[in-house]
Formats: structure tokens, sequence, C-alpha cells
């Protein structure tokens, strides 16, 4: 078991990293909607070449983005290769029972560059900044409090909880535990998973009992103030101009 | 079962969101009206969290390895209010791994989350009329994602007629699932009820259930 380590690189100096996290998710997410709708194979490969631009001037090594990217970018790969083979169409590759066909591959292609372009750009978003800026932006951009407040004290337990169930697994292989498909190895990886769940609504009770006892009430508190500068309109309006061209050129074509 | 950005059309996108908020914004009511939200907080986003971990678990199954959804187990311990759970968990993932979307954090959110909802009142409802405690957790947690599978079917073919045949080998590819998470949602359940029963959203009648 793993810790995610997305924001590894998050304390680099460039433009991108010291964009305001308010400006930043919302260009951002902006960009991945408008990404995630291309019509064009053309425009989807520009936009792949401009999240390629970003990350380079985001200086993040590249064995860093591979490492992060590649299991996704595979996954979503795989739908190109069954669109080839279920799509109809004009057939290209004959093989008796399963043909390639021109349309399947060109569908396929396209939803592949869409997803790549836009995967960059959502790695983007965690990797130029910590997570808690992140959250304080949240808080500024006014989504509802419940939400963020649960979203940034999972984040935080996962940490704890990954720990909880490395032990737990440690325990169980010092006693000789293998895997195999059969009802025992299933029944005791659900025993692992079931303490690790009783562990935490045990924690769970604990950390509400000391949280009250700090007084918490349920609201956040914020002690950090962003403020935009130049170079945040700067980067907030190439970005979003970007956005709007890739949707735009089709409809005036 | 993550759809990823790019794949489906605008109209279904919006539905997923439209949904899942609407989903999210009842759960949180009915649930706020039983508990205080300053205890709630806390608590959810452990188990939240919790339910997070376990998805990490990565099994050796053949030439590749699954990771649990547990979206019925989810739901059987958490009640409606699962469905926010898992809409974290999803964010959360998107952030964190890049797996599934950004634009599709609604609709994958509404195709594990409704069965979630759904299968909590069948093993309320089960129970009441006596059925075993681990039969009615495997049902539930193979339920669950059966239910995933079809909602998966559904929304890849609203999303145009050239996803049939992905929506086909996306279904196939889940049907071993269902066993798997039968087999473990009804071990974890078996586990709880001996251990701690107050996790399960009804009083056990008997010490027989234990077995």
């Amino acid at each position: 078991m793993s810790y995610p380590k997305i924001d590894k690189y998050s304390y680099l100096e460039t433009p991108l990293h010291q964009f305001d996290p308010r400006a930043k998710i919302i260009s951002l997410i902006v960009l991945i909607f408008s990404f995630a709708f291309i019509s064009e194979i053309i425009i989807a490969i520009t936009a792949v070449i401009f999240s390629i631009l970003l990350v380079i001037i985001s200086r993040i090594p590249l064995s860093f983005v591979t490492k992060c990217l590649k299991f996704p970018a595979f996954f979503v790969f795989t739908i190109i290769i069954v669109m080839a083979f279920t799509v109809e169409g004009n057939i290209i590759v004959d093989l008796k029972y399963l043909n390639v066909t021109n349309q399947g591959v060109e569908l396929g292609a396209l939803i592949f560059l869409r997803a790549l372009a836009a995967l960059m750009i959502a790695f983007l978003l965690l990797s130029t900044s910590k997570f808690d800026e992140i959250i304080k932006a949240m808080y500024m951009l006014k989504i509802p409090n419940v939400m963020v407040q649960v979203i940034s004290f999972s984040y935080r337990y996962i940490f704890v909880l990954i720990d909880e169930l490395s032990t737990l697994r440690t325990a169980m292989y010092a006693r000789g535990f293998k895997f195999k498909l059969d009802m025992y190895s299933f029944s005791a990886i659900g025993n692992m998973i079931g303490m690790l769940l009783i562990k935490s609504y045990d924690r769970g009770e604990r950390v509400y009992r000391s949280m009250i006892a700090r007084g918490y009430t349920g609201n956040p508190n914020l002690f950090v103030t962003f403020s935009m500068n130049r170079n945040d309109y700067l980067i907030s309006t190439i970005l979003l101009i970007f956005a709007l061209i890739v949707q735009i050129i089709p409809v005036i074509s | 079962m993550h759809i990823s950005d790019g794949v489906l059309s605008e109209p279904v996108i919006a539905a997923g969101w439209i949904i899942t908020i609407i989903l999210i914004f009842v759960t949180f009511r009915i649930r706020m009206k039983e508990v205080d939200i300053v205890e709630e907080i806390p608590k959810f986003s452990i188990m939240t969290a919790a339910f997070f971990v376990a998805s990490l678990i990565h099994l050796p199954i053949g030439p590749t390895s699954v990771h649990p959804i547990l979206n019925g187990l989810i739901g059987v311990i958490l009640g409606p209010i699962a469905y926010a759970s898992m809409f974290v968990g999803l964010i959360l993932q998107a952030l964190l791994f890049q797996h599934g979307g950004i634009t599709t954090i609604g609709v994958n959110a509404l195709m594990v989350g409704i069965p979630a909802i759904i299968v909590y009142y069948i093993f309320k409802g089960g129970y009441g009329k006596g059925i075993s405690l681990k039969l009615l957790a495997v049902i539930c947690g193979g339920l669950a994602i059966a239910m995933s599978a079809v909602l998966l079917v559904v929304v890849l073919v609203s999303t145009g007629q050239d996803f049939y045949g992905l929506a086909q080998v996306a279904f196939v590819a889940h049907l071993p699932l269902i066993v798997i998470e039968g087999i473990l949602t009804g071990a974890i359940v078996a586990y709880i009820a001996r251990v701690k029963p107050e996790l399960l959203p009804m009083k056990l009648k008997i010490k027989e259930d234990l077995k």
C-alpha cells in the first residue's frame, strides 16, 4: 500500500504553481469540460499538444508524469480497441468474425485524445498545488461547507487508514497468509476489511470527541486569504480563451 | 466502473450531475433530521476514507487484478447517505489518482450510488423477513454490482448507437465482479455482525445469525 503522492512536486515555483488556486480550479475545470466535448480529431490533437505544453511549463519531471498517467491512459486506450471492433461502418480489416471499421477507429481515437487531454489537465490541478490550498479555495468559491469539510477530512484520514490497513496486512502475511482463489482467502480479506471499518468507526467516535473538546462547531476557520495579481488574470484569460476557441471553431467552420 | 472524460455526450453528463446533486441534497437533508451535523461530519468523513482505502486493495485474480468497489457494503452500512460518501470517494479518486474523470463524476456517482441506496432497503427489509444475515449480505453485494453494470450499459447506450459494442464488453467484464463482491460483502458483514453489530443498520435478533 502506498500513499497518494500526486502533490509530490507542488513545491516547485513555476507560473502554474503560483497561479491563484481559485482561478486555477475554475480555469482548469472549464478547460476539462471543454476538452471532453471536442468534436473533431484535429482540434483534439491541438488540445493534447496544449496540455503537453502546460505540463512542460509546470516543470514536473517526465518520469513522475508517466508514472501517474500510464494506468489511466492505458485504461482509456482499451476503449479505442473495443470501439475499433464494435462500431459498424466501412470495414478496413476483415478478420472473419471481428471487423475493424473506419468509423470505429476514428471515434475511438477521438475519445482517446479527448480523454488524454482532459487527463493531463486534471493531473495538473492537484500536482501543481497543495491539497490545503485547493480546499481553502473551494471554501472561498462557496462550494457547500459540509461538502468541502467532508472532502478535506476524508483526504486526511486516507493516510492514517492506509497505515492502519498496512498493519493489518503485515499481521496477516506474517501469519503465513497467501491469497488464493478460494473461500478461505476471501473470508480472510473480508475479515481484514471488516476490521478496518470497525477501527475506523471507533476512531470516528474519538476524533469527534476530541474535535468537540477543542471547540469545533461545524464551521471552517480560514486564516489565509488569496489575492489575484496580474499574472493570475493573464493565465486564466489564456486558459479560458483556449477553452472557448476549442468549442467555437467547429461551429464557425 | 469508472467512465473517463471524453466518452459520454453532453446530455448524459448533464443528467448525471443533476441527478447526483439532487440525490445528495435530499439524502443529506433526511440524515440531518436524525443527527447533529457537528457529529456527522467527522464520523462520516472517516467512514468515507475507510471505504476509499478498502477499494485500494488489489486482489490478483487470473492474469489481472481487481479492486473491490463495495458499493453494496457502503449502502448497507451507511444507508442512503452512502451516495454522498461515494461521490466524495470519486472526487478524491479523480484528483489523487486520475481514475475516472472530472466531468463524469456525476454519472459515476449515479452508477454506484443508486444501487447502494436500493440495496440498503433490501437488506433491512430482507432481514425483517427472516432471511439469514450472511446470505442477505452476499445477495446485496452481488446485486449492487449487477445493478451498477446495468446502469453502465444504460449510460453508454444513451450516449449513442456506436456504444452498443462497448456496453456489451463492459457488461461482460463486470460479471465476475458480481460473484467476488457478493462473497466479499458476505464475509465482511458476517465479521461485523460478530465483532461490532452496532455498525449494521438494525438490531440483530438472535445469536444464530452470528455463526
